[in-house]
């Protein structure tokens, strides 16, 4: 016997919103008696909503952290790692200095003057702040001091593109030179990317301690307040919400999203299932 | 061969081939799920180059699959919930096996190494003399 209600509601990082797409697609024809809504949001900003009041059943976010940090055990009883990805550089057709760049070079071509490129917000998006640390990371890795100043300084103001979804589609555009992005949206997009070296990338769970050295300070939901949050591989997890009218339908949910053709859709999408 | 190509084949192949018998051995000694597979993989001795992330999930998905291991969702106590792999009788059987292959394998490689240390002695014996 399923629940009640009758609409089942998503809010997810914006950069599942395929995946999230694709697999209402074919779970809903299991349940049409159901409808469904998804919001893509940056996914600090996705889970100061709940704790803001707004209702959901299901909270899938581009970082695990976020769940411990913010959600659990209040909001959010357990949570689930379903996909991993990594932080490369995208670029389009036409972006300046593409065919020169490398997995080496990347930072001389990005801080020349003429060179327009741009992050994600990090007090709202994860790729954003995982973006920070890839620069700090890559200052270490390419024994460059300095480098992540320079490139903060350099880049586009940050709160200019609230999460990678929109930093994507004006990567897509045309209106920007560079992005970094999550393998898996340039992948989505069909954009042209040089993969970073995995020692700063953020993808291996062997060089986590070396991740670990990355630090970023992000706005707290405290107002005033920030918090550290330190460099690891990234995770995407998702959770039921404890006041979810509809649990046994979002249960349902994500048994498909973590089984055998809701790994098919994340890999489709340019993720690895986990 | 170019140099570039020469390191390429020597870190990969020897990774593809062998990095299920990695996994199968690993999940023998205990259930681990993914990360902490992929971090064990990589302090392993035996390891044969870099293991990566999608490597490794992409081999244990194809393992269970193939019913050499089976996996569970596993909620974390004080973390995120993942997926536990453990190994099956079928992947006892399967690890038996790769242990029978590479055994043969250092033999032919010792054989090998035997031969072309015998030639390397006569062709400097003929150049010298």
């Amino acid at each position: 016997m399923l629940d009640s209600d009758n609409t089942l509601r998503i809010i997810h990082a914006g950069a599942l919103e395929r995946v999230v797409q694709k697999c209402l697609e074919h779970f809903s024809k299991q349940y049409p008696e159901y409808s469904f809504e998804f919001t893509a949001v940056g996914s600090r900003e996705g889970a100061k909503r709940l704790l803001l009041g707004e209702e959901y059943d299901i909270i899938a976010l581009a970082d695990q952290a976020l769940f411990a940090e913010l959600l659990v055990p209040v909001l959010v009883e357990s949570y689930f790692v379903f996909a991993a990805d990594q932080i490369v550089l995208s670029y389009n057709c036409s972006s300046k200095g593409s065919r020169k760049i490398t997995p080496e070079n990347w930072p001389e071509i990005l801080l020349k003057p003429q060179i327009r490129f741009a992050r994600s917000n990090h007090h709202l998006d994860p790729c954003g702040y995982r973006t920070l640390m890839v620069w700090q990371l890559a200052e270490i890795f390419f024994a460059k001091p300095g480098l992540c100043s320079a490139l903060e300084a350099a880049a586009i103001p940050y709160f200019t593109y609230p999460k990678s979804l929109d930093l994507a589609a004006a990567l897509s555009k045309g209106q920007i030179d560079y992005a970094f992005l999550y393998s898996s949206q340039a992948k989505q997009l069909g954009l042209p990317y040089i993969a970073l070296p995995a020692k700063i990338n953020l993808s291996n769970p062997a060089y986590a301690n070396f991740y670990d050295q990355a630090v970023v300070s992000v706005d707290s939901i405290t107002p005033g307040e920030n918090v550290i949050i330190h460099g690891r591989p990234i995770e995407f997890a998702v959770g039921i919400a404890k006041a979810s009218k509809l649990p046994v339908l979002a249960k349902l949910f994500i048994n498909f999203l973590m089984d055998l053709e809701g790994n098919s859709i994340l890999e489709e999408c340019g993720f690895i299932p986990c | 061969m170019k140099e570039d190509l020469l390191s390429k084949s020597e870190l990969t192949i020897p990774i593809e081939r062998s990095i299920q018998a990695e996994l199968l051995l690993l999940l023998g000694q205990r259930p681990s799920h993914g990360y902490e597979l992929i971090q064990r993989l990589n302090e392993a001795d035996y390891k044969s180059g870099e293991a990566d992330a999608a490597t490794v999930y992409r081999n244990l998905r194809r393992m269970d699959k193939d019913g050499l291991i089976k996996s569970h969702w596993e909620i974390g106590e004080s973390g995120p919930g993942r997926r536990l792999y453990e190994l099956t009788l079928q992947g006892e059987e399967s690890l038996k096996v790769w242990a029978k292959y590479l055994a043969q394998q250092k033999t032919n490689l010792e054989i090998f190494l035997q031969a072309y240390f015998r030639f390397e002695k006569s062709l400097s014996e003929r150049q010298g003399g």
